[in-house]
């Protein structure tokens, strides 16, 4: 759907040299695909978005929406193409959420913006799907950041776009919030001949739900795949270590790299046995897989829907109610 | 917080409701500017002068004709006028202390009317017919042309100036330039030229004729016309110029035709009125309030009606009914304006009936 060759984004500086944000960017996106454009801050994740939805001029290169180059597109036909969430929140005072979504019919209405029944039969489905039917009678200011979001969104689909971009459509949402607002992205994505692309910071939650990652690092460079092609092929690691933090291709999250030195036996199954690693890994503990007498060793035991933990050492068990409690010993 | 207001439905009850007593309020300001004075003239001669009813004192029939009626219309128009303007700078900026005046078209009709009277202290007589005329349309020419410069300055200067804030301090940037021409100019004068002038700064509805009026309804009507195109590119750029950009408007053109609506509504009132403060910014703020909504499909009636019956009550105030004083039209409007624009200020919720800024 979306297709670029040779493409250069950056900044016209009057008539002065452009400063180049990114270089030969050859960039694929089809439809039915939740695409999650990843990369550390500042590296010009919102200068891509802006320039492939039209809103800034490219500097070199070529880009095709539906096989047609992009600056043929007269504005009215492109919002029918393409619609967005941008990053920076709004403030459009007093209004209402069903006349927030409803501005999203703005390229089929007229000079007068006269609604047609199907125009609200628009509106009304988009609220649904995008679960907020419950606020449509509801003030913007009122809502809470992460239903104000979705709310951007139902706006977003009312344009009935083939490609939905979004800037950062997390930034402001608190980890459920944005557990959910991904989900929501790639159901809207697969299935219909839609497509969503998405920038965001949140690795975690990319590498969980998109069908496609655009990874892009400090030189502008962009390499595309699986989320899970990128993580084995060590572009990843390539990206984002960085002094002190490493990213763990096991559990595909961060680490911090400086591992415990004080060794340290666990044994125990489940969610307990699980945090209980990693609480020993902040106290600064590595964990063995062999029992031994000379170092600590710790059993997760879980009964009749009671957990405790015991702690072995130096010939002594003591058995402790809580994890905080475990690591206050382990200090002392 | 504000969980559940009233369904659309009753909404829109209200506000039904809400331009009725509005436009009952017009009638009743209309009827009391043309009663209320020096003298008193009851409301059945009044009546009997509109429909042209003979048997009514002559005195009061000139009176209501070519005093009162223009008047209280200059009023209503100049209301309407400075409101409209005032909204679409309030929302094309995203300030919500934007006024008609900000990009400085006042500042270049003020500019004009100084050289006019102050200025033909220098010039040598050039000017000087038109200080002896006494008719004010000499004025109305100088300061149309100071409006007029500056709007196309703006129209100009807004073509190539993507950035709204630039053109705001821009705009302000100029006002500084004009006042200080203006104070050059006023330093150098003799006192009656310098009380000409700052008589026609304080602002008024009286010197308005029939014929003035004829021209300044005409224009004004050009620019609300205007503005009746744009609500839905108002509401685009209540999300900013990106989003509206991505809707598919032309945003060039949208920036384009509110400059102009906007411009010349205000370059009308201060042409034919002098510069006239508060309105265009408490205005818009009393529609947001009433009719709770920034929607512009319901605001611009609003200011429409509020405003015409803000500046008519503004226009009786001024005439101190019972005495013979008459009050410069923006002492009336900034003593009530200014603790307004305060009060609005400080009870204002983030977000909640305005702009964040």
């Amino acid at each position: 759907m979306l297709q670029t060759s040779a493409l250069a984004i950056g900044y016209k500086n009057g008539g002065k040299t452009p400063r180049v944000v990114a270089n030969h960017l050859n960039l694929q996106l089809n439809a039915g695909e939740f695409v999650c454009l990843v990369g550390p801050n500042g590296v010009g994740k919102s200068t891509l978005l802006r320039t492939v939805i039209g809103l800034q001029p490219k500097l070199a290169g070529e880009i095709q929406l539906s096989g047609r180059k992009l600056a043929t597109y007269h504005p009215r036909e492109l919002a029918n193409q393409v619609s967005v969430v941008l990053t920076s929140p709004i403030s459009v005072g007093a209004m209402r959420v069903d006349e927030l979504v409803a501005m999203g019919r703005f390229p089929f209405t007229g000079l007068f913006d006269r609604m047609t029944d199907h125009d609200w039969d628009v509106v009304h489905e988009t609220l649904r799907v995008v679960g907020v039917e419950k606020l449509s009678h509801r003030y913007i200011h009122t809502l809470s950041d992460g239903e104000r979001q979705k709310v951007m969104i139902a706006r977003a689909l009312a344009q009935e776009p083939r490609l939905l971009v979004l800037d950062e459509p997390t930034a402001y949402l608190d980890l459920p919030g944005r557990v959910v607002v991904m989900d929501l992205l790639h159901d809207l994505a697969s299935g219909k001949d839609k497509a969503v692309l998405t920038s965001t910071h949140e690795l975690d939650l990319a590498l969980r739900h998109a069908d496609r990652i655009w990874l892009m690092n400090d030189e502008g460079q962009i390499s595309q795949g699986a989320p899970e092609d990128l993580v084995l092929n060590g572009s990843f690691a390539q990206i984002f270590n960085r002094a002190g933090v490493r990213f763990d291709p096991l559990s595909g999250s961060f680490d911090t790299q400086n591992r415990g030195s004080k060794p340290v036996f666990l044994e125990g199954q489940g969610p307990e046995a699980i945090w209980t690693r990693r609480a020993l890994l902040r106290a600064g503990y590595r964990v063995e897989e062999e029992k031994l007498q000379a170092f600590p060793s710790i059993s997760v035991i879980t009964k009749n829907g009671t957990t405790t933990w015991q702690l072995e050492q130096e010939g002594h068990a003591i058995t402790f109610a809580s994890i905080y409690e475990l690591l206050q010993e382990l200090r002392n | 917080m504000n969980q559940s207001p009233d369904s659309p439905t009753s909404q829109k009850t209200k506000r039904l409701w809400l331009f009725g007593l509005f436009l009952f309020l017009i009638l009743a300001l209309f009827l009391l500017n043309l009663a209320l004075g020096s003298v008193s003239i009851p409301l059945k001669d009044i009546w009997g002068i509109l429909v042209g009813k003979e048997g009514v004192r002559e005195s009061w029939v000139y009176i209501v004709q070519n005093s009162r009626l223009p008047r209280v219309l200059t009023a209503a128009l100049a209301g309407i006028a400075l409101s409209a303007s005032g909204l679409q700078m309030q929302t094309m900026f995203r300030n919500p202390l934007a006024d008609p005046f900000i990009l400085g078209i006042n500042s270049g009709a003020s500019l004009g009317v100084a050289i006019a009277i102050l200025g033909s202290g220098f010039v040598g007589g050039l000017f000087l017919p038109a200080l002896n005329m006494r008719g004010e349309f000499s004025l109305v020419l100088a300061a149309s042309a100071g409006a007029g410069l500056v709007l196309a300055l703006i129209l100009l200067v807004g073509r190539w100036v993507q950035n709204p804030t630039t053109l705001l301090i821009l705009g302000l940037m100029f006002g500084h330039a004009t006042s200080a021409v203006v104070s050059l100019l006023v330093y150098f004068s003799a006192p009656e030229r310098i009380q000409a002038y700052s008589i026609w700064s304080f602002g008024s509805f009286s010197g308005v004729n029939w014929t003035q009026l004829k021209v300044m309804s005409l224009v004004i009507l050009a620019g609300i016309g205007l503005m009746a195109l744009l609500p839905k590119g108002l509401n685009a750029l209540l999300l900013g110029e990106d989003y509206a950009r991505t809707m598919g408007l032309n945003v060039g053109l949208l920036r384009f035709t509110i400059l102009l609506s906007a411009s010349v509504l205000s370059g009308a009132v201060t042409a034919f009125c002098g510069p006239i403060g508060f309105i265009g910014v408490a205005v818009p703020h009393i529609a947001r309030n009433l009719f709770k909504t920034s929607n512009h499909k319901i605001l611009i009636p609003a200011i429409i009606l509020i405003g015409a019956a803000v500046s008519m009550a503004a226009s009786l105030i001024a005439q101190l009914p019972g005495s013979q004083l008459v009050l410069p039209i923006n002492v009336v409007t900034s003593l009530f304006g200014a603790p307004f624009v305060v009060w609005v200020v400080l009870k204002r919720k983030r977000g909640a009936t305005s702009f964040n800024v």
